[in-house]
């Protein structure tokens, strides 16, 4: 593994980049490991997920880590962000970062698809129940977006114009 | 006219590294009033104070203005400076072009400037205008007060009374010895805290010139340095002092039981009891919230007579105490005593208190296998519950693995933000002692990073990694209470990079260090503050440990801050030094620049008296008429009684409506 290359510009570079992301504590971590030691996420293996992630992008490797998978390892479960005794709030550091990998389509296609679906139907997992509903005397189609012109061209309208629309995925 | 000499510093690059200091003396030269300007690279050098003396010498100059640093630090020696010269040291003025100008606005070096020259005006306007003032004095009472009966308190108020001066020591507990005497054993020597401490104890019991006010708390101090009145409550402990010879029999034959707090709650004591084994003075203390008054024995009642022995019906403590000290017939009253004493200066001495591990709900606090370090202190104690055996609380069990975890509530944003300076040596102190005593048991440490710069503490700490005890970089997150009173560790190991999962027998949390709440109201009575972390301030964080911004009150011990023993010692010899200067000295200075009532001018209105916040204006008859007039001993020289005045009667030396109305125009030409 090569050395990891310290640069002081890049260093500045990183941590503007994640906080103008979201990231906003990025600066207040003491690496004391707390977020990690409770974190789901590493310890089904995610190795750079939590502490680790903060401690690359503070070390300057922001772009380095575009093709990272970790990141998609988190849950969102906040557990981090109650035991973190400095108030870094590793969670929003870690969704900072996912949304420069997304810009950067740098994300799983199983991602893709949900997203698809979600354009598609209104539903990020969808699966059609119609017969199994008849059959506990319930009408085939569902109240929701799914059977609804009008609602998913409000939804796609909705997706069109936030950020997701700008990765052209749609 | 006034002939000011104006003296600019460059303070090395502080004020000179923004602020040209050339334009502001030439600018100096040009105001009216000044006599000479003159500039030098550090002003309070031997060769700057010179230059004002010879310049006073030569009777070039009789008014002074050094624009420089703060008067905070430096006022004193440029006083000094003009004394030496043959001059009043009254007559000068400081313009603080450090702290309020090149510091502040370092970023802009021609505004700076700019405001260097008007500050450097308001202090000629002020200057030329200064009249010559004297310094007054009055006698000290030569006593000493010390808060606090702990070792920083012990400590303080023996070096107080080996100098020979009368000192009480104020202790709430009925016996001094603060949290020190419930240490097993101190770092990084590993003597017994007892066997160290109890000498001291006995010296501070036996001292002829050390009383000690044990069970007892300051209820009300006022004055001044030299001559404060101090009110002291003697807790009432329902047991006669004078005749208590401290043979526990009281305490055996007591039924009631309370969580013991010498123990930390991990034992009981009894309502009637003596604090712990070596306390002094040795003296038993019955607690009245929990006494059961057995055999109907309330306080202050006559016993009742026994139907068959046609003898009274005896409380057993009483009947027990063979030296006749418990009489409950007796009509004692529950507020105890009021002793009041007079003392010229007062160490304030009163400690820490280890945070409750309520406060952390994910390290499963209602477990009773996780305690706090100071209850682990009294767990392998030979004086304590189990009697030295390491035995869990849950079950009283040899426990397997031991987890210490460190900065619960320390360096956290949620509670504490400061280090609490002692938990990572006392966490492998106690790690070391367990591990001597039984090689087989795991133990796991967790830091952040070990803090270990004491002298000989770095050496432990590596013992402790060679003695076999795993150290682990890394918070940890959370405990989980498994089946069978066991927990789970969920940590982090930082340089593996990977979490770190394992079941432990019994969890210690080393809680933060903070000053226990209580002590708020002897703040208030003492006039002490407050700094960021909680603590008492000192008057300097470097140059004036010990004193406070009240004169005549000194701090020592972990009142002021988290401490080890031996820092605790050394401040509380040093607060002891301090405080005895003016017992020594016989006398106090009082400060010339406070306020006088021109009696001529006064009407009697009184206004000034309910405003003035430290009482010291009252009205007295003045040819029969009532005046205000002020006690020089009570003012601080604050203002308030001169702007309200309506009678213009009141004058604040050195701040005078002229010499302040010279300031505005100055700075508002």
């Amino acid at each position: 593994m090569p050395a990891i290359i310290l640069d002081s510009e890049k260093i500045k570079d990183s941590v503007r980049r994640i906080m103008d992301l979201g990231g906003t504590g990025v600066l207040k971590c003491v690496q004391c490991g707390a977020c990690s030691a409770v974190c789901p996420g590493v310890k089904a293996g995610f190795p750079v997920l939590c502490r680790m992630l903060i401690k690359k992008l503070l070390e300057g490797q922001f772009e380095e880590l575009v093709e990272e998978t970790s990141t998609w390892g988190c849950q969102a479960c906040n557990r981090c962000t109650e035991v973190c005794p400095q108030g870094v709030r590793p969670q929003e550091v870690v969704f900072a970062y996912r949304r420069y990998q997304a810009s950067e389509l740098a994300f799983s296609s199983s991602a893709t698809t949900s997203q698809m679906n979600l354009y598609g139907t209104g539903h990020a997992v969808f699966t059609e129940a119609g017969p199994l509903r008849e059959k506990v005397g319930l009408p085939a189609k569902a109240p929701t977006s799914a059977y609804d012109e009008k609602a998913q061209k409000e939804i796609q309208t909705l997706l069109d114009d936030s950020p997701m629309g700008e990765l052209g995925l749609f | 006219m006034a002939k000011v000499g104006v003296y600019v510093c460059h303070c090395g690059s502080n004020i000179a590294g923004v602020i040209d200091v050339e334009a502001v003396r030439t600018f100096a030269e040009t105001l009216p009033d000044v006599a000479v300007a003159r500039k030098e690279l550090f002003m309070c050098s031997d060769s700057g104070q010179e230059m004002i003396k010879q310049d006073i010498r030569d009777g070039l100059v009789d008014k002074v203005v050094v624009a420089a640093c703060t008067p905070r630090t430096h006022e004193p020696i440029f006083r000094g400076a003009l004394s030496a010269g043959g001059l009043n040291k009254y007559l000068f003025e400081m313009a603080n072009i450090r702290d309020q100008d090149s510091w502040v606005h370092a970023q802009n070096p021609e505004g700076a400037t700019q405001k260097a020259k008007r500050l450097v005006a308001s202090a000629v306007g002020k200057a030329a205008k200064l009249r010559p003032l004297e310094d007054k004095y009055v006698d000290v009472t030569k006593a000493a007060l010390v808060i606090g009966g702990g070792v920083a308190g012990i400590f303080s108020a023996l070096e107080l009374a080996k100098m020979g001066f009368t000192t009480y020591l104020v202790e709430k507990e009925p016996s001094i010895g603060g949290v020190m005497a419930m240490l097993d054993k101190t770092f990084p020597t590993n003597d017994c805290s007892a066997c160290i401490l109890t000498p001291v104890m006995v010296e501070a019991g036996n001292h002829p010139n050390l009383e000690l006010l044990t069970y007892s708390e300051v209820e009300d101090v006022d004055g001044y340095i030299g001559n404060f009145n101090v009110k002291v409550r003697r807790k009432q402990a329902y047991v006669d002092w004078a005749k208590c010879t401290g043979c526990g029999a009281c305490a055996e034959k007591c039924p009631s039981k309370v969580p013991d707090e010498f123990n930390m709650g991990l034992s009981n004591r009894r309502a009637a009891y003596i604090h712990f084994p070596q306390a002094v003075p040795k003296k038993a203390v019955v607690d009245m919230a929990h006494c059961k008054s057995c055999g109907g024995r309330a306080i202050g009642t006559e016993p009742k007579i026994s139907e068959k022995t046609g003898k009274p019906i005896l409380a057993p403590c009483e009947k027990a105490c063979p030296a006749d000290a418990i009489n409950r017939t007796l009509k004692w009253d529950p507020a105890g005593e009021i002793k009041e004493i007079k003392v010229g200066t007062i160490v304030v001495a009163t400690g820490f208190q280890v945070m409750d591990k309520g406060w952390f709900k994910e390290m499963a606090p209602d477990n009773k296998n996780v305690i706090t370090a100071l209850q682990m202190e009294r767990l392998i104690s030979a004086t304590g519950p189990t009697g030295g055996k390491l035995l869990r609380p849950s079950d009283n069990q040899k426990p397997h693995t031991l987890t210490f975890v460190s900065c619960v509530g320390s360096r956290d944003e949620k509670h504490h933000t400061y280090c609490s300076r002692v938990c990572c040596m006392y966490m492998i102190k106690q790690a070391r002692l367990i591990k001597e005593k039984y090689p087989d048991l795991n133990i796991y440490m967790h830091f952040i990073d070990v803090r270990s710069p004491g002298k000989d503490y770095d050496e432990y700490y590596t013992g402790a990694r060679r003695m076999g005890i795993n150290i682990l970089r890394g918070k940890v997150g959370g405990l989980e209470v498994l089946p069978g009173d066991n927990l789970r560790v969920l940590a982090y190991d930082l340089d593996a990079g990977s979490p770190v999962e394992y079941e432990s027998d019994l969890v210690i949390l080393a809680t933060a260090m903070e000053l226990p709440p209580a002590t708020k109201k002897l703040a208030q009575t003492l006039g002490l503050q407050f700094c960021g972390s909680g603590f008492f301030k000192e008057l300097h964080p470097k140059l004036g440990p010990v004193e406070t911004a009240t004169e005549g009150i000194f701090l020592a011990g972990c009142c002021q801050g988290p401490k080890d023993i031996p820092d605790t010692v050394s401040q509380a010899k040093g607060a002891a030094a301090a405080a005895a200067v003016p017992l020594c000295q016989g006398r106090v200075k009082i400060e010339p620049t406070i306020s006088e009532v021109q009696t001529e001018k006064c009407s009697g209105c009184g206004i000034c008296v309910p405003l003035c916040p430290y009482n010291a204006i009252s009205l007295k008859l003045h040819a029969e008429k009532p005046r205000a007039t002020i006690d020089i001993t009570q003012c601080k020289g604050c203002g308030v009684c001169t702007a309200a005045c309506p009678s213009a009667a009141i004058v604040l030396h050195g701040y005078e409506e002229g010499q302040i109305f010279a300031q505005i125009a100055a700075l508002t030409a």
